[in-house]
């Protein structure tokens, strides 16, 4: 190892021959008076040369040097085919995302659906009263459960409008029309009962 | 094709859509690339693959390849960074397998009367030490002394190549060079060479 450190590095550049001409030309002025740098040149050359001989085996396998090209364009030719492929799994991946994402939200509307169409059906179907109706009992007594129907339906529109709507005179025409059904029946007395000078309030707690 | 034609013009016939360009760039470097693989991961099998991989990618990329640096920098910069792929993978996954560059004893007969199978196996030996001994740098300063020593690029160019600056670059090749001598002192000390 040379005790001048300085020029380690120079001796490993001038062995590798790394130098400029300038450098290389100061750096062989020092040689002359320096033996340490001497012998790191010398050994820096010697390391040099042997790396150099051991390499220097290393042959290139002509069969693989020669199959490099067509290898090459082998890799590309299959890489196209792969991402022909891939390009069509990708695509199937997405579209069976896409269906899960469908699925997903058609199962959603679905449920929401059936939600609505209860809650909807339930307010519309009014299940009519069945007629307890006997065979003993005669015609007029049918005629008159018609009507008590007919009536009250036509009561409780007029409340729910009048809830809803807030609308005294549709409540009012209801009324009206109530009560001219119930000419000649036994619900004539509920009209009675009503009048159109009472609030909507007061026939809903009167009806 | 004409040798003169400089490797910049051939990526511009390429580009312009001469297929034929890239037969004469992959002529051209097939050798270099193909030898600096084989040193850096002594295995000819892996060093074919590798070097298959460097051109595949380079005719992938060429399209888009703007001339910042040398054709020749570029090729060795995408060599080097599968170099390094290469042992991140192997030290992830570790095969013990035989030395490629081992010569049979049995290859080792005399072929004629002044043939000497005794000392070329000796001298086998000899590079096989000395090439381990190249191996057991870091993987830095193995590539700045390869591309330097072997594929004759200058430090500017190994620079560019392993991305590192200039001055990274010598400081690693003398490191290498002192753990060389480190390593091979002994051989001469020892009267072996």
């Amino acid at each position: 190892m040379p005790k001048c450190k300085k020029s380690e590095g120079q001796a490993i550049d001038y062995a590798s021959k790394l130098l400029s001409t300038t450098e290389g030309e100061a750096f062989e002025q020092h040689l002359k008076n320096c033996s340490d740098c001497n012998q790191a040149v010398e050994s820096f050359t010697t390391v040099l040369n042997l790396t150099d001989m051991a390499e220097k085996e290393v042959t290139l396998p002509e069969v693989a040097l020669r199959d490099i090209e067509m290898n090459v364009y082998k890799r590309l030719a299959a890489t196209q085919e792969e991402s022909l492929f891939s390009r069509v799994r990708a695509y199937f991946a997405n579209l069976e995302s896409l269906l899960q994402w469908h699925k997903t939200a058609a199962a959603s509307t679905l449920v929401i659906s059936l939600i609505t169409a209860a809650v909807l059906f339930g307010e519309l179907y009014q299940p009519e009263v069945r007629l307890q109706l006997t065979e003993s009992q005669s015609a007029d007594a049918r005629i008159e459960q018609y009507f008590q129907q007919d009536i009250q339906r036509h009561l409780d529109d007029a409340m729910i409008t009048h809830h809803l709507r807030n609308d005294a005179w549709e409540t009012e025409s209801h009324l009206e029309r109530v009560k001219e059904q119930t000419q000649g029946t036994n619900w004539m007395k509920v009209p009675q009962t009503l009048s159109f000078n009472k609030t909507t309030n007061e026939v809903a707690k009167g009806y | 094709m004409d040798k003169l034609i400089d490797d910049e013009m051939l990526v511009a016939q390429f580009q312009a859509g001469r297929q034929n360009a890239f037969d004469e760039l992959m002529k051209r470097y097939k050798s270099k690339i193909f030898s600096y693989l084989l040193r850096s991961v002594r295995n000819y099998e892996d060093a074919e693959d590798i070097t298959i991989e460097v051109f595949f990618k380079a005719y992938r990329a060429l399209e888009n390849w703007q001339p910042k640096a040398k054709f020749s920098t570029w090729l060795y910069k995408i060599a080097a960074n599968l170099v390094i792929d290469y042992h991140r993978a192997k030290a992830r996954h570790p095969v013990y397998a035989l030395e490629d560059m081992e010569i049979p004893e049995a290859n080792l007969v005399a072929t004629d009367q002044y043939s000497n199978p005794v000392k070329e196996l000796e001298e086998k030996e000899l590079g096989r030490i000395i090439r381990d001994a190249v191996d057991q740098l870091s993987p830095k300063q193995k590539a700045v002394f390869i591309l330097n020593r072997y594929e004759g690029l200058q430090l500017k160019e190994v620079a560019e190549t392993l991305g590192m600056a200039e001055g990274t670059v010598k400081i690693h090749l003398h490191r290498a060079m002192k753990r060389l001598q480190t390593i091979l002192n002994p051989l001469w000390e020892n009267n072996d060479i």
